[in-house]
């Protein structure tokens, strides 16, 4: 059953006065619990792709849409385009989770700061001091279960590298969504502790069946996926 | 919850945030010390006029007007008056003790019934003090020891002032006297703890107590003489009057320019010298050469009898309000007794239309002064508040600044969800957060330097040899150092508001960012 797909996206970035195509109409089907790797060379529109369907961007107006669903990106059969602003907000905060290369985290918060502040978002000023103890615990296990429950009042800037995409990843599942988006995860670490943030991600996935997309160029890390689909010049050129 | 979390981390680590605080700070504190000091000001300039003419004044100048007393007494029988009082107005030369002759504005007063309308008898400065002043950690101030061993001396200046008369030592005699603005003489020294010594005075230890004795220039024990010149009733001038009067003692109303400039003697004695007492008056004589013989077969020029009673005159009266009448209904109800008592006295007294007598309000004949500083106030004010724009754009230069420089923490949270207005919320709040404490700190600050301002000013007088409230210029001797709390609430919320202010343009452009090209920024 698809869980989240998209279909025949486009998408140009403006860089000055020239047009940049990066997704000429992108075509990608994911089924829940499945683990999907896109592989691509860099500049290929996986990034792209990526924020797509996590709906931190929106497709060129006309793309394509498949079987008339209203939509170009549909997540449990409802178009994104449908979402309004607020819709979309929620979507980003309870459906999917981000994983950037970068990590991404918010130096001035403690890394179980850090971990709670997408439950923050979620439930707001009332809804967090009701679900607090609940969130805490909840984010101090998936510290631990990353192997940072030592490190919870430290700072990013007081982490290593492998430790910071823990971070982030236990941050993307602090309000356990259904979809997991990984953008390069592994591709500012050396391979051997990109290879345990892979294995940690998948130990992950095998206990709780999130579903999964992750992209990168690596075909060695694609080659843990359940399936890889390869994109190419803005098209999935295999699968989808 | 993530905005204060994030406000309180960005407030503690960050230094951009403490200047834009401070920038508020300043900004306040500048307004508010302003606003105080001038509006301080201004209530001081009302509250003097009050304190020295009551609250409605009746007013025919220089010649002044008679049956004065049939009009206070319609006055006092009316209930929204709770008293009145005559007074005459003049201006004369006083030579001083030290050979000084100084131009002064003589007021004849009846003592108690002037006390009765105005604040005289709190003003008067020699008095016996049962508690130092607030200021007067040493107990310095002369009032609290009768000199010269003298039991009751201040108690008979107290009495002495209020009566407007002394006893002569010699004959026992009471004679009438003086009561000097405090300033006048320059026989007092001022402190800066607002109390006053004489010039010149001993403190002599004996057997362990301290004893104070008057100087040679202690103003209480000498004379002034008074030149003063009567005028017609069609205003031509007679001869100059001199009276030598004894000092009663001294007053002190807080504004410089009286204190430095009015005297005050009994107003009959000030009728009597400006002609203006009660009078006969005589027809003048069909042939002034003709003569009688007398019982003695003495020839003699014929004296005219008196065919009339001229009245006393006064220059003004003054009207004190009862409790819970304002002075413009008290003036109202002034002209329509002194319509009425026109009436009685058709052509005997100035007529009560417009030209004719001046009854105001104390606000009124202080109205020039007033305007002038209401107007002023008001200028200071809205250059301030302008300058005040610029703790606004500072703040909107800081939190542009910020706003740049956190725009990848903006692209994280919208990607977990955040909203545009939960990010503009962010950095309002922030915006508030600052003002807030900004201007929590400048109210403060103001309230500790508007509290201190006098001794701060006297300080920068010893340290610095820099004085800038010159009682000569600005009226009072003391700079208002009192911070009104309507005042305090509106500066208040304005820096709270211009910090909101400054913050929301900063907000608009974080909620308005690309969360891609957020993330992606380097």
């Amino acid at each position: 059953m698809t869980l989240l797909s998209a279909h025949n996206v486009f998408k140009t970035y403006r860089l000055g006065r020239v047009d940049v195509p990066v997704l000429r109409g992108a075509t990608l089907r994911v089924q829940r619990s499945e683990f999907v790797a896109v592989l691509g060379s860099s500049g290929s529109g996986k990034s792209t792709l990526l924020h797509l369907l996590g709906g931190l961007d929106r497709p060129d107006k006309g793309s394509g849409v498949e079987g008339g669903s209203g939509g170009a990106v549909v997540y449990n059969g409802k178009p994104l385009s449908e979402l309004g602003a607020s819709g979309l907000d929620a979507y980003r905060s309870r459906e999917v989770g981000f994983v950037f290369q970068f990590y991404h985290l918010l130096p001035e918060l403690t890394v179980l700061q850090n971990v709670a502040s997408g439950a923050m978002i979620r439930h707001g000023l009332v809804g967090y001091r009701v679900n607090k103890p609940k969130v805490e615990a909840w984010a101090r296990e998936l510290l631990a279960s990353f192997g940072l429950g030592h490190r919870l009042r430290h700072r990013p800037a007081e982490l290593s590298g492998g430790e910071r995409q823990r971070v982030a990843i236990a941050r993307a599942l602090v309000n356990d969504p259904p979809v997991l988006l990984a953008d390069e995860p592994t591709g500012n670490l050396d391979r051997k502790t990109g290879a345990s943030i892979l294995d940690a991600l998948l130990e992950h996935r095998r206990a709780t069946g999130r579903t999964m997309v992750l992209v990168t160029h690596d075909a060695e890390v694609a080659a843990r996926a359940d399936r890889i689909v390869r994109l190419d010049d803005g098209l999935v050129v295999t699968g989808p | 919850m993530y905005q204060a979390l994030l406000i309180f981390k960005y407030l503690t680590s960050k230094v951009m945030p403490l200047l834009a605080a401070a920038a508020v700070m300043l900004c306040t504190a500048m307004v508010l010390i302003v606003w105080s000091v001038m509006g301080g000001f201004l209530v001081m300039l009302l509250g003097s006029g009050r304190t020295l003419m009551g609250d409605v004044s009746i007013t025919w100048p220089v010649i002044g007007f008679g049956h004065y007393g049939e009009l206070i007494d319609r006055l006092e029988a009316d209930p929204m008056v709770a008293a009145a009082t005559p007074i005459v107005e003049t201006i004369g030369s006083l030579s001083l003790p030290d050979g000084r002759i100084s131009m002064v504005l003589v007021n004849g007063i009846d003592g108690p019934g002037y006390a009765r309308v105005t604040g005289y008898e709190d003003s008067l400065w020699w008095k016996p003090l049962a508690a130092p002043l607030p200021k007067d950690k040493d107990r310095r101030d002369w009032r609290l020891e009768d000199p010269d061993g003298d039991a009751g001396f201040w108690k008979r200046a107290y009495q002495d002032g209020l009566a407007l008369s002394k006893q002569d030592e010699a004959t026992g005699v009471s004679r009438p006297a003086a009561v000097l603005g405090i300033e006048l003489s320059s026989f007092n020294r001022r402190d800066p703890g607002g109390w006053y010594q004489p010039l010149h005075w001993d403190v002599r230890a004996e057997d362990g107590s301290i004893r104070l004795e008057t100087g040679p220039t202690f103003i209480l024990k000498r004379t002034v003489t008074l030149n003063v010149i009567p005028l017609t009733r069609q205003g031509r001038s007679v001869n100059s009057v001199a009276r030598v009067l004894p000092v009663a003692n001294e007053f002190k109303s807080g504004v410089f320019d009286i204190d430095a400039k009015k005297m005050f003697i009994p107003l009959a004695t000030l009728q009597e010298m400006l002609k203006m007492d009660q009078a006969g008056r005589v027809a003048p004589p069909i042939d002034p050469y003709e003569l009688e013989i007398g019982e003695d077969g003495e020839e003699t020029f014929i004296e005219a009898e008196p065919t009339a009673i001229a009245p006393a005159r006064v220059t003004s009266v003054l009207v004190r309000a009862k409790d819970g009448v304002s002075p413009e209904a008290l003036k109202d109800q002034v002209r329509a007794v002194y319509v009425a008592f026109e009436r009685d006295h058709k052509g005997q007294v100035p007529h009560a239309d417009r030209g004719g007598i001046h009854i105001q309000t104390w606000r009124e004949a202080q109205g020039v002064m007033v305007a002038a500083v209401e107007k002023e106030t008001l200028l200071v004010l809205f250059i301030l508040w302008f300058i005040s724009l610029v703790a606004s754009v500072l703040i909107l230069a800081i939190f542009w600044a910020m706003i740049s420089e956190k725009t990848k923490d903006i692209g994280i949270l919208r990607s977990m969800g955040a909203s545009k207005g939960g990010i503009a919320g962010l950095w309002l709040i922030y915006g508030l957060v600052i003002g807030l404490i900004g201007s929590a700190l400048g109210l403060g600050v103001a309230h500790a330097i508007v509290w201190n301002i006098n001794p701060i000013h006297e300080w920068m007088g010893r340290a610095l040899n820099v004085q800038i409230w010159n009682p000569e210029i600005y009226y009072f001797t003391l700079i208002p150092s009192r911070v009104r709390p309507d005042h305090a609430a509106i500066v208040f919320a304005a820096g709270v508001g211009f910090s909101v202010l400054g913050a929301l343009i900063p907000a608009v452009r974080a909620a308005n960012m690309d969360p891609v090209r957020s993330l992606r920024f380097e």
